[in-house]
């Protein structure tokens, strides 16, 4: 695995996907190369890109034939950010790895602050907007889907959706990556265990305009965060959550059968009654969901049994380093 | 076995305990003298002073370990990584709040000594409020022995001494550490004893269970008991539930008939018990395919029986 390359010597890997609305890249690699620089840390670049922004990156290519560390990867399409993250991740040399959307949302000199942060201890430092100067509807969306997500996972992070964080590369081996989840990155690493601190970031120029996106996304970004809820809750107990679901459906059901029943005996007919379905259905549907959540706990079983379930930050001897994925057989 | 000389390792949890912490190291130092022993202190994602606390009793006496949990990942997840990183022969498991005492230790160990596989203790004038711990307490304890089959007096004293080789064949995942018995007994057909042991009432710090506790071990216990007897073949299991929903289907749909033809056609009979029955009947197939899935997941995890070497005719 291209993974356990040693490092080059660099401090930090940039990583950048480039799949969509990006800004110039060329502004957005001068900008951020200059800043980094300056601060002393020895720095890579890698753009992660999708077929069609394959023009905009001829200005970079400049760049990479002058021998500057930046890496041009193309990939091919439709994987979105979180794909084309997850492949270049293989090719990032760095210690620390700075990942950020190909659009600006902090100011470029921000950034040093993260890599700062990762480096005095936190396993990872979130790029908090603030203050914010974009408009209310802007914030409010924020807002909401942090109120969500602090419910939900009970975690404390105000801006997920920054998506400019430095991590340390222990938190991406060991944090699983799939699906939509590289901006919910820094919730899964909180619930790994993992430090995360959040740095304040005065925001980019580019990210003041008011956004509102279709439906479509709104919809998606609450299939994620109801995924998130699932994974960082019940992935070892599902029988909780769909046993929870399920009786209370089925005692709703039964509630109604022992009623219809009551009143059968009590003279009145009972094959006419509609209301006869409404308890059968409820029934149905409640021995479903347990069923269900069986299925959970038999996979869950299954794989407990080879796989990770904690992870440890000290083993107790003066010879353990930090401890991986832990475990016994 | 002797059981004299053998290392013995204590794994305590702690969340939250850094009051306890001192009296305890010195507690189990007191009871434990006499024996080779080591005592696992599992920080379970504490927030409060408790790794400082342990911290300086690792410093104090070599026999203390510290175990950090990366966070806070609940009482069996970290019983678990005690076992884990246990290195004594026999183990013995115990809560963080002093409401065990470590005195009654040696009387598990010579139980244990007696050849038996795991010696549970069960807490004689229990010191805990009635309605929130006393009573459901008593309820699940009387459930798990119902469901279970294993009669222990009290699941949920987690003063227990095992045997290693036990540990290693019992697996704990969710909050399942209150069955370790009824595992241990399902799984690896262990010999189990139990003695009365000493309760305290909590001098420090604040309790952790509430009364939610009471669905997750309904929960857990379906668990435990569906996959000790449904593990090799899941599909039964499925074929039960979907037996009896097709049987009820059937009751539904003769009953429909027997209106139709009994009675006028034209009632809303025609409607209700038909549609019923079709639910059931729905049911049924929904669970024999998810019977299948199952039977699909244990295929996947199974691994090939392991064969001796084949030795040819000889020639």
């Amino acid at each position: 695995m291209n993974r356990n390359v040693e490092t080059n010597g660099f401090d930090v890997s940039v990583l950048i996907p480039v799949s969509e609305r990006p800004i110039d890249l060329e502004t957005l690699y001068r900008e951020t190369s200059q800043v980094l620089r300056e601060t002393g840390y020895s720095c890579e670049f890698v753009f992660a890109l999708e077929p069609w922004a394959e023009s905009m990156s001829e200005s970079l290519a400049r760049y990479e034939e002058k021998g500057e560390p930046i890496s041009l990867l193309r990939f091919e399409g439709g994987k979105g950010t979180t794909g084309l993250a997850k492949q270049a991740l293989r090719h990032c040399e760095g210690r620390i790895v700075l990942v950020m959307p190909a659009y600006g949302r902090v100011k470029p000199s921000a950034l040093p602050a993260l890599i700062d942060a990762v480096t005095a201890g936190a396993d990872l430092a979130l790029a908090r907007r603030w203050p914010r100067r974009d408009p209310r509807i802007n914030r409010v969306q924020t807002r909401v889907l942090h109120a969500l997500l602090a419910r939900a996972t009970s975690t404390r992070l105000h801006d997920v959706g920054s998506g400019v964080w430095a991590g340390r590369r222990e938190v991406l081996e060991q944090v699983p990556l799939y699906g939509d989840f590289l901006r919910f990155l820094p919730v899964l690493a909180v619930h790994e265990g993992f430090r995360v601190e959040e740095v304040e970031c005065p925001q980019h120029q580019s990210d003041l305009k008011a956004r509102v996106y279709g439906p479509s996304v709104y919809l998606r970004r609450l299939l994620d965060l109801f995924a998130l809820v699932f994974l960082t809750r019940f992935t070892h107990k599902p029988l909780r959550f769909f046993g929870l679901v399920g009786s209370v459906s089925a005692i709703a059901g039964t509630l109604v059968l022992v009623v219809v029943a009551v009143q059968r005996l009590a003279g009145q007919p009972l094959a006419n009654r509609p209301v006869l379905l409404l308890g059968v259905l409820l029934v149905t549907l409640g021995v479903q969901a347990v069923a269900l959540g069986l299925i959970g706990e038999i996979i869950v079983h299954l794989h407990e049994s080879t796989g990770r379930r904690y992870r440890l930050r000290s083993k107790g001897e003066a010879r353990g380093p930090e401890d991986g994925a832990a475990g016994s057989n | 076995m002797s059981m004299e000389s053998s290392l013995v390792s204590i794994v305590v949890p702690l969340f939250n305990e850094e009051a306890n912490v001192r009296p305890l190291v010195s507690a189990v130092r007191f009871a434990l003298e006499d024996r080779s022993w080591e005592l696992l202190l599992i920080d379970d994602g504490s927030r409060d002073g408790t790794i400082t606390a342990a911290e300086a009793e690792v410093v104090r006496d070599n026999r203390v370990r510290l175990l950090r949990l990366a966070r806070n990942y609940g009482q069996t997840t970290a019983m678990q990584a005690g076992f884990d990183h246990a290195g004594g022969e026999v183990v013995v498991s115990m809560d963080g709040d002093l409401q065990n005492d470590p005195r009654d230790i040696p009387r598990l160990l010579e139980k244990l000594g007696e050849g038996y596989d795991l010696v549970a203790g069960y807490r004689m004038r229990r010191r805990d409020p009635l309605i929130t711990r006393k009573v459901p307490s008593w309820i699940a304890n009387r459930l798990i022995r119902l469901i279970t089959g294993v009669a222990i007096r009290d699941n949920g004293c987690s003063l227990k001494a095992y045997r290693r080789e036990l540990l290693q064949k019992v697996e704990l995942y969710s909050d399942q550490h209150r069955f370790i018995p009824a595992v241990a007994v399902g799984v690896a057909g262990a010999r189990i004893a139990e003695i009365p042991v000493h309760h305290h009432p909590r001098r420090a710090g604040a309790s952790k269970y509430g009364l939610s506790r009471v669905f997750k071990v309904l929960a857990d216990l379906v668990t435990i008991t569906m996959i000790r007897w449904f593990r090799e073949s899941p599909l039964r299991m499925f074929a039960i539930g979907a037996a009896a929903s097709t049987l009820l289907g059937i009751l539904a749909m003769a009953a429909a008939i027997v209106s139709l033809v009994a009675f006028s056609p034209a009632k809303a009979d025609a409607l209700v018990l038909p549609g019923a029955a079709l639910l059931l009947f729905g049911l049924a197939i929904y669970l024999i395919m998810l019977g299948l899935i199952a039977e699909v997941a244990v295929n996947r995890y199974a691994t090939p029986v392991k064969i001796g070497p084949s030795r040819g005719p000889a020639e």
